[in-house]
């Protein structure tokens, strides 16, 4: 039992439980981090330098990774580049009551590996906006509260963007904003003059100059080579594993266990507290108990939400905490209806140099001020203009030596963009357990149920509409809108499943991320958030968990734990 | 680029390989040290000519080496045969493409060979010209009308373009490829190009 013993439990090590590992370690707490998957450690990356010839295939997804992984093929990421990031399906088998895009990385990093750094914060406009359209609960939170640990996330992290002054999209601590390419430059001032709509660059984690810190002597400036999925010897991008999980071992306090697969919470119901965790290994099928005076949960906001649902007792006949009957429900993610594209004249002597990791970003304008539509909130879009590739020709009828010629110049212009919606969250949309069907460790299976309905969908018709109308304004040629048929899950932004909020009898979680009925479990990831903005969550959780762990070493401290 | 700026960009990625050897523990190899200087990997490509088929039966080789021969030639560079086009085909058709298109393609291969050699020359008799008509006439053909699944020609083409632009000649030899390049910038001219398509 004394091995076994901890200050503290992490469970996951991803986005949210790397910064849990960071910063309980760095406050002294001898910590245990347990993730599910394998190893992976800092700069071992098995393709991240590979030549586009060294993959095979022409980097297309194979039969055999359709087969094995036909949920994470329901998107383009599990290419020979990156497909070892993404859970083997037959494997972890869950339940589609509706179809639910569920994209995961079992891993030591998780999804911080292959996320697309996109780093956004949400302004008052977002904390306040449940409240004052009396949508689900309010946000226990202010802007104003959470901006000091958005700015320690920032600077830790490294996020590059420009300063904007937009209200709906508060600036925070940059490094050094990336180029906008000449077409984007023009597509901007199009934009401005003549729908009076702002176009910048995405803010990114990548590292456009040296940190302004030194607590992070492993990583080096982004080199532009934008294969950051793979995983960036030069630590040019925040991933834990590049950046918060060394901060946690240099510590001394941090140990560090692959292949444990947390599936309970201990609760003792003398004490009112959970007591640690149950653990299978996923290698021997051995398991183990074990101890600490508080456990974060960070396991993804279906995974500890699982857990949680998994954690009985007769305190918590219905999961652990779920007093008010909302734990797994309310799951949000982006909406992502489709794409937009036209081509652009001219522009044919110019072209850019490097590869980019990031492209532009359209903030919400919907619903902003005093525009007003008959939804609520809004969307922002994605994008990026490139000069196109050999891939047009795919168009034409060339062949042969004048193919090879054409194909020494560059093709024309285009710009693409995607729009990302916010979706509300609805008791409707949730996660639960079906202990009839088990997975290969024994273990039931999490079943999910959630949909768009009526706010998401006449959203959609601006977020195509105004598509079109802005690459139009711009006088851009050949405007497509795309549709698809887009399933929640499918931004891989799931959420929702374990909202923060004052009442308990309408949340799961305080406004520390503290469960109502058991203030020593912390649950940090997506699963905290009562409602969703449409800007890239992931900073919002560094900030977040940050937060909550230095209120739970101030009330370890106090004896409140 | 001018003169100065490669002698720069080689200044930094000589830092850059410090880092690395030091992020490694100082253990660096020669070949990999030699790629990061190179800006490319030291691993040479898989030769295309006689391939050992996971896809193609009899004959079928042997006609798609001679379309991906006549679609990318070698000309004063490397063609599709010098970037193992044909290989790569095999290998995508046997290991990415699903049962029905790879029966689609086979019988592809089969018809486009008769339907070539019914003008009296079968097709892998021709000679590099007639071919080529014969593979620009399957081409032209498949843009008139309208297809219900892609046709085999086009398929063709698509692989032999992508097989061929991701090969190692096919990318240094016609593209910019700079495996670290350390900065972007948003606005070059293409005069200031090394090469005016720059590989990403």
């Amino acid at each position: 039992m004394e091995q076994n013993s901890f200050d503290a439990i992490v469970v996951g090590s991803g986005m949210s439980g790397g910064w849990a590992a960071k910063e309980l370690t760095e406050k002294g707490l001898k910590t245990l981090v347990l993730e599910r998957g394998r190893m992976v450690r800092h700069p071992d990356y098995p393709t991240a330098t590979k030549d586009p010839w060294e993959l095979p295939y022409g980097n297309r997804i194979t039969q055999e990774t359709r087969h094995r992984k036909p949920v994470q093929s329901r998107t383009g990421y599990p290419t020979p580049a990156n497909q070892h990031w993404f859970v083997d399906d037959l494997d972890n088998p869950y339940v589609e009551e509706q179809p639910f895009d569920w994209l995961r990385g079992y891993h030591v990093g998780g999804r911080s590996l292959m996320w697309a750094r996109q780093s956004y914060r949400f302004g008052p406009l977002d904390f306040e906006a449940n409240a004052k359209e009396g949508v689900a609960i309010p946000w226990p939170v202010t802007y104003d509260e959470i901006a000091p640990w958005y700015d320690k996330a920032e600077i830790f992290a490294g996020i590059s963007g420009s300063v904007e002054g937009l209200y709906q999209l508060p600036d925070g601590k940059f490094l050094p904003p990336h180029d906008l390419n000449c077409v984007e430059v023009d597509f901007k001032k199009r934009l401005d003059e003549k729908l009076g709509r702002k176009l910048i660059i995405g803010r990114c984690a990548n590292l456009t100059a040296p940190l302004t810190h030194n607590e992070s002597p492993q990583r080096g400036t982004c080199q532009a080579r934008n294969m950051c999925i793979r995983g960036c010897p030069f630590g040019g991008y925040f991933s834990s594993v590049s950046a918060t999980l060394p901060s946690a071992e240099r510590t001394g306090n941090m140990t560090l266990k692959p292949n444990q697969i947390v599936y309970e919470l201990i609760y003792d119901n003398d004490k009112g507290k959970a007591t640690g965790v149950r653990v299978l290994d996923s290698e021997t099928g051995k398991q183990t108990d074990y101890f600490a005076k508080i456990v974060f949960l960070c396991a993804s906001a279906l995974g500890s939400a699982y857990i949680m649902l998994n954690s009985t007792s007769s305190r918590f006949p219905n999961g652990f905490g779920n007093d008010s009957g909302e734990l797994g429900h309310n799951i949000m993610d982006h909406n992502k209806p489709g794409n937009s594209n036209a081509s652009v004249e001219g522009y044919l002597e110019v072209a850019y140099t490097g590869r980019r990791p990031n492209g532009f970003y359209i903030p919400r304008y919907r619903n902003v001020g005093k525009d007003k539509r008959g939804y609520l909130r809004g969307f922002g879009y994605q994008g990026r203009a490139a000069r196109s590739n050999y891939n047009r020709f795919n168009d034409t009828p060339l062949m042969g030596a004048e193919l090879k010629k054409a194909a020494l110049e560059p093709g024309p212009w285009t710009v693409g963009m995607t729009a990302f919606g916010e979706i509300l969250p609805y008791h409707e949309n949730y996660a639960r357990l079906d202990r009839d069907k088990k997975d290969k460790h024994g273990l039931p299976l999490l079943v999910v149920n959630a949909v768009v309905r009526e706010n998401e969908r006449k959203m959609e018709e601006d977020m195509k509409n105004d598509a079109a109308e802005m690459l139009e304004a711009a006088g851009y040629k050949n405007v497509t809108v795309k549709s698809d048929a887009y399933h929640v899950g499918n931004s891989i932004h799931e959420s929702g499943t374990a909202r923060m909020g004052n009442d308990p009898k309408k949340s799961v979680l305080n406004k520390f991320n503290q469960v109502h009925a058991c203030k020593n479990v912390f649950v940090t990831d997506g699963s905290f958030m009562p409602s969703f903005g449409c800007q890239n969550p992931s900073l919002t959780y560094m900030a977040f968990t940050a937060r909550a762990a230095d209120h739970a070493v101030n009330e370890l401290k106090k004896g409140n734990l | 680029m001018n003169g100065s700026d490669e002698s720069l960009e080689m200044l930094e990625r000589r830092a850059l390989l410090k880092r690395v050897a030091w992020m490694l523990g100082g253990a660096v190899s020669a070949p990999a040290a030699l790629a990061i200087l190179q800006g490319c990997s030291a691993k040479e490509p898989v030769p295309g000519a006689a391939i050992a088929s996971k896809f193609f039966k009899g004959r079928q080789a042997d006609v798609v080496t001679a379309i991906a021969d006549v679609l990318i030639p070698r000309t004063d560079t490397s063609g599709a045969l010098d970037a193992g086009v044909p290989a790569f085909i095999d290998a995508v058709m046997a290991d990415v493409y699903p049962k029905d298109a790879q029966e689609r393609f086979s019988a592809g291969i089969d018809e486009f060979e008769t339907a070539a050699g019914s003008g009296g020359t079968a097709f892998l008799e021709q000679d590099t010209a007639q071919r080529a008509a014969t593979v620009q006439q399957a081409i032209d053909a498949a843009f008139t009308g309208e297809h219900k699944d892609k046709p085999f020609i086009l398929v063709a083409r698509e692989l032999t373009l992508l097989g061929f632009y991701t090969s190692r000649v096919g990318v240094t030899e016609n593209m910019e490829y700079v495996a670290v390049p350390t900065v972007y910038h948003g606005c070059v001219p293409l005069s200031q190009m090394k090469k005016h398509v720059y590989w990403e």
